[in-house]
């Protein structure tokens, strides 16, 4: 067995393994963003007591010790339940959310290689799919739990989840007829260059992506339709009966459904990995340009640095007793940002070498590896194109914090009212639309116009 | 008897407003304003950082009780009984005594406050015709490990007065002869777990069960 | 039947009736402190002058007796005036000892001062000091300071106890209450001292500093101390007894009690109750002793049963009832005498030599009954005795001397000689335990209420017996004690008529027929 037999398989692995890292890595910066943006916006300070050595990290430390409290608390599993099913469910849940991952495009092919898990011609239908069986986790945990609160939780999030599908399949669509593809990559491909390429700027691109990111809502359970869990009457909704990690899978689940459903919008609607203006064609030939462009954040890390140096004046920090840990903290972030803004010069000054249209296996070993084919460009393509994905997914999701500590939640008859009243028939005349626009102008209005692409 | 018309579920809503748009984008815009101020000026927190940094009490506020002492070293305290009278917690046990050298005659051999059961309304230092009992220490924390420790005797309340303020569980250790009956040092005085008091037992030892 | 007037509202009341009481029957309260219904008027507090439609000048209504066409007034401004200058007057010299006082809170001060009083302090001198803190007596202590010289205590020792021992002395602002110096109260009514103190001047050593009169409750029962039967109020809290006060029965005690009444009342809580049945020493619940009990009554071969001259009639009655149903060949007895023990004093007043609240009603239905031996019979008996049913008065102490028979059982409330001896032992209720009647050496059917729980498995005798009845194969009776009196009611002659709701609080005098003539002339 050679390695080229084994290659397929490595990187299969190597997708798998990265795509789900992506997710959970991306978690708990959510979660200390939920609680560090709802404290924010009610003018109070949020999590900032936990620290390691001294070192808070603004609260982060805080998602640390939820991680160990959530290990180390007892499985309760109350007598009453369905066992089998009760486990699944949670299992169902996350899994379900980290399966509608692959199918997403982290950026332009690298080496070859499409850079996402899997090749999969039905795309954004998989993705469809794959969210409808979410449904499954919710209300196998609604039911297994034997109680009636858990079960009327499931009941909501499945009547919620079936009743909102409607109208995000039919926005998909929208995107399908535009595209003229239901693979993610050649969605993301298609919005390439000029900004006005984004599907969100079409008129029926911009309906069909207000209803698309309304009904991410109702199928992420998040606020302001999140019923299902709606704690002044169903207690804890489906996950009452549930503690320790698997009430953790629920919990991590939802917020993986909500990075799931950030990039599925940022790939149909804001041109996925793609920077505007700029295509990854462009990217490989100006490589070297990119990573110069690096060394412009650096003045803001110094800034940052400036801004951590004069917190050591508050008066928290004044208060506390000598040798207190937490009393070097500034002075550790101020080392942090200023290293920051040292790599990004250095990396300023790598691209001013040269070195990203150089780098070769050949190259990085000093002539010792033979491989001479240079992927400088794939790389910095990639790494940009991942970044610029992560950059909008980190939008979409505080975008989803930001309403649930914004406006209060729906009643049910409310709930059902808007999507079957209001989103249903707009998503049909916005297919319609859709069609007919895309008749009329099969490359996109300003192209068809101006004949650019 | 015929049922009530249907009626119409009116929301009150413009037509601007039912659509959510708008409103939903005043909403945000208006807690993105919180976001950026508090970003940029993190000193608009009214938060008091607790264990660090300590809120320093008004003159009013109510905080552990305290008995304060005639000139001659005796507790003010007369047992008059209208402290645990207006109690609405009925924290207080007072057990009344008479001191045939002092002209007062009567004073309290035991004074108790289950500070468990106390509600802090003051009401006990409205009552109080002698002026003996006081909420103006300022202690807020009041806590211990055993619910024992949690009653506050007479020998630590007159104690609070001399600014002294250990939590009452290291003062009833250090003073074992003045903590309250049942005050176990480290232990928990009654096993998690075990009833109170064994209700059998409890009645045979004490005579009728209702010992004075 | 004079007709008076009182603020418009006219009444009828009997001759000879003072205006204190000819208001409260109109509903219009007169204050007064030195007033007393079962003492002489002295007149002397000022506190209930009235003014009389017509009258020359304002009176006071203790010293009026009703007669026709007599109208007062209480609610002119005059009358609110002299009150309130009255109120003024004897505070003067009052101190403020009402935190330490243990009148606090059933003083007339307190209460007319809020009700007539409520003026200003013009007080800008020094008070009168005077002696506190006195013993004089073992039951009571004397504070001078806080008297108002109504002179109430000093027409009881002139009156009632006719032992002339507390004065007052000295004159105007320095008039003081005291004792001759060298002398302390000897006579067995000092707690009514403290009674009919309106203000804390005089107070009861016993119940000095336990606890805040106005956390007691009161209930109205009757003294279990001698065959007087005094009528008297349980305080108690949260089923505690703290003390016993006398209350106004003109039939029976009029206002007073003695002390040796009011020294019971450490022993309803006290060490001495028995509190769980025992079986041969076993404790056993009260339904195991009580199976027991029967089976071992079925199977002795001579049975004597005392019927208890402490119990209460509905007791008595169920254990004749139990023991005639099912038991021909037992013998039963009434042990008539006192408890070892028990306090040797009587006198003319109301302490009787029969230390046992309820012999009248054992002579009653043993009368009733026609077959009940005395003490000499069961004396003699007592050796051959299998199985002695003792129902709470110690009948082994009383008979001591005599033989033992071969096995007791004992119902009963204290720990005396005979439950020492038992075999089977059972609790019953102590008198403020449980509801029933007593029958009282006057032949006065009065009403015991419950006013607290029962110490430990304590039941009711009569609820015991009828249990046992039930046992042993007779019907169970209700379980409700006035069903028990109703039916002891209908079978004994002297009781004809009465129900145990109609007795009140005041009870009821037996009746004498002709056929009960043989029951009820043993009572004289």
């Amino acid at each position: 067995m050679t390695f080229d037999d084994v290659l397929p398989y490595l990187v299969a692995l190597g997708r798998c393994v990265f795509a789900v890292v992506f997710v959970m890595q991306i978690l708990p910066l959510l979660i200390w963003a939920e609680r560090k943006g709802a404290a924010y916006i009610q003018d109070r300070p949020g999590p900032n007591r936990a620290h390691v050595m001294g070192i808070r990290a603004a609260g982060l430390v805080h998602t640390l010790n939820d991680v160990v409290k959530l290990i180390m608390k007892e499985d309760i599993v109350p007598g009453h339940v369905e066992k089998r099913y009760w486990a699944a469910a949670p299992v169902i849940a996350m899994s379900v959310a980290l399966c509608t991952f692959i199918v997403v495009p982290f950026g332009d092919n690298f080496m070859g290689y499409q850079l996402k898990v899997s090749d999969i011609d039905g795309g954004l239908l998989f993705v469809l799919a794959a969210t409808g069986m979410g449904v499954y986790g919710v209300m196998l945990a609604g039911w297994a739990s034997n109680n009636k609160f858990s079960l009327l939780g499931g009941l909501r999030a499945s009547a919620q989840m079936v009743s909102y599908e409607l109208s995000m399949g039919l926005s998909a669509v929208v995107v399908f007829l535009i595209a003229g593809s239901v693979s993610l990559s050649a969605i993301a491909e298609m919005q390439a260059g000029a900004i006005w390429n984004w599907t969100v700027f079409t008129p029926m691109g911009f309906i069909a992506f207000v209803l698309f990111w309304t009904a991410a809502f109702a199928e992420t359970n998040r606020t302001p339709f999140d019923l299902p869990e709606g704690e002044a009457e169903l207690v804890g909704g489906y996950h009452t009966e549930y503690s320790s990690l698997r009430f953790a899978l629920f919990f991590m689940a939802e917020y993986a459904n909500m990075i799931v459903a950030s990039s599925v919008t940022a790939t149909l609607f804001f041109g996925g990995y793609n920077l505007p203006f700029v295509t990854p064609a462009q990217l490989r030939e100006h490589a070297d340009w990119v990573l110069m462009a690096a060394a412009l954040a650096a003045p803001t890390f110094v800034y940052f640095a400036y801004e951590a140096n004069k917190r050591k004046q508050r008066p928290f920090y004044q208060a506390l007793p000598a040798g207190d840990a937490r009393l070097k903290e500034p002075m550790v972030f101020v080392g942090l940002w200023l290293g920051a803004a040292v790599a990004h010069v250095g990396i300023g000054i790598a691209g001013a070498l040269g070195l990203a249209s150089k780098l070769s296996l050949n190259f990085i070993s000093f002539g010792y590896l033979e491989s001479t084919a240079v992927f400088g460009p794939d790389l910095v393509t990639a790494i940009v194109g991942i970044t610029v994905l992560a950059a909008k997914i980190l939008f979409g999701c505080w975008f989803f914090i930001w309403v649930r500590w914004t406006v209060p939640r729906f009643r049910y008859d409310q709930l059902m009212d808007l999507g079957w009243k209001r989103m249903l028939p707009l998503a049909l005349g916005n297919v319609m639309f859709a069609a007919i626009w895309v008749a009329f102008f099969p490359t996109g209005l300003i192209s068809t116009l101006f004949g650019s692409k | 008897m015929a049922l009530p018309a249907a009626r119409k579920m009116s929301s009150g809503m413009s037509a601007g407003e039912s659509i959510y748009l708008v409103e939903m984008l005043k909403g945000l815009a208006l807690t993105m304003t919180h976001i950026i101020k508090n970003i940029f000026d993190q000193d608009r927190f009214r938060t008091v950082e607790y264990p660090d940094v300590r809120k320093s009490m008004t003159e009013r506020y109510r905080g552990a009780h305290r008995l304060l002492l005639r000139p001659d070293g005796k507790v003010k305290c007369v047992a008059c009984m209208c402290c645990p009278t207006i109690c609405p917690a009925k924290c207080i046990t007072i057990i009344a005594g008479e001191d045939p050298n002092d002209a007062a005659e009567k004073f309290p051999v035991e004074f108790d406050i289950d500070m468990l059961r106390c509600i802090f309304c003051g009401f006990c230092v409205e009552a109080c015709p002698k002026d003996a009992i006081r909420m103006d220490t300022r202690i807020y924390e009041i806590n211990a490990y055993t619910r024992q420790a949690m009653v506050h005797n007479k020998t630590y309340m007159v104690n609070l007065m001399d600014g002294l303020k250990p939590p009452a569980e290291e003062f009833y250790r250090a003073n074992p002869d003045n903590a309250p009956a049942g005050f176990a040092g480290d232990e928990p005085a009654v096993p998690v777990g075990q009833p109170f008091v064994n209700l059998a037992a409890g009645a045979e030892a004490s005579g009728a069960g209702r010992a004075r | 039947m004079p007709k008076v007037k009182i603020n418009d509202v006219e009444v009828d009341v009997p001759a000879g009736t003072n205006m204190i009481e000819a208001a409260a029957l109109a509903g219009v309260e007169i204050p007064h402190y030195c007033y007393h219904p079962n003492l002489s008027i002295a007149g002397n507090c000022r506190m209930c002058l009235v003014d009389i439609v017509g009258g020359r000048a304002p009176e006071i209504a203790c010293n009026m007796v009703a007669r026709e066409g007599l109208a007062i007034r209480t609610d002119t401004p005059n009358v609110k005036k002299m009150r309130q200058s009255v109120m003024e007057f004897l505070l003067v010299n009052h101190p403020l000892d009402c935190p330490i006082c243990d009148q606090s809170g059933e003083c007339r001060l307190q209460d007319y001062y809020m009700e007539h009083g409520n003026y200003d302090s013009r007080g800008i001198e020094e008070k009168v000091s005077k002696h506190k803190r006195q013993d004089i007596g073992d039951k009571i202590v004397l504070d001078a300071e806080r008297c108002v010289q109504c002179s109430r205590c000093v027409r009881f020792g002139d009156e009632v106890t006719e032992t002339g021992d507390l004065r007052l002395m000295n004159r105007g602002d320095h008039t003081e209450i005291g004792m001759f110096p060298g002398e302390r109260l000897e006579h067995h009514y000092q707690g009514n001292l403290a009674d009919i103190c309106p203000v804390g001047a005089l107070t009861n050593k016993d119940f000095r500093f336990q606890r805040r009169v106005w956390y007691l409750r009161e209930t109205a029962s009757v003294c279990n101390g001698c065959a007087t039967g005094c009528n008297i109020q349980v305080c108690h809290q949260e089923g505690e007894v703290f003390r016993y006060l006398p209350r106004r029965n003109d039939a029976v005690n009029k206002s007073w009690m003695c002390d040796h009444g009011r020294d019971l009342v450490p022993g309803i809580a006290g060490l001495n109750r028995i509190l769980r049945s025992k079986v041969d020493g076993q404790a056993v619940d009260v339904e195991a002793a009580l199976s027991s009990l029967a089976a071992r009554l079925k199977a002795a071969k001579t049975v004597g049963v005392v019927l208890g001259n402490r119990a209460t009639n509905e007791g008595n009655w169920a254990l004749l009832q139990a023991v005639r149903k099912n038991l021909p060949n037992a013998k039963v007895y009434a042990v008539a005498g006192n408890d070892p023990g028990s306090v040797e004093f009587a006198d003319k007043l109301l302490i009787d030599a029969d230390k046992n609240p309820n012999s009248a009603g054992v002579r009653l239905l043993a009368g009733v009954d026609g077959r009940v031996g005395d003490a000499a019979d069961l004396g003699s008996a007592l050796g051959s005795i299998d199985l002695l049913l003792v129902l709470q008065d110690d009948v082994l102490g009383r008979l001591a001397g005599h033989g033992k028979p071969a096995a007791v059982a004992f119902l009963g409330v204290s720990k005396n000689a005979t439950s020492e001896a038992a075999n089977i032992l059972i609790p019953v209720c102590h008198t403020v335990e449980m509801d029933g009647s007593y029958v009282n050496r006057t032949g006065r059917v009065q009403r015991l209420r419950r006013a607290v729980t029962a110490a430990g498995d304590a039941l009711p005798a009569w609820l015991v017996l009828e249990r046992l009845g039930a046992k042993l194969g007779a019907a169970p009776g209700t379980g409700m004690v006035a069903t028990a009196f109703n039916a002891m009611a209908k079978v004994v002659p002297a009781m004809k008529g009465m129900e145990f709701k109609a007795l009140g609080d005041a009870g009821l005098p037996l009746a004498v027929e002709p056929a009960a003539v043989a029951a009820t002339e043993a009572l004289a």
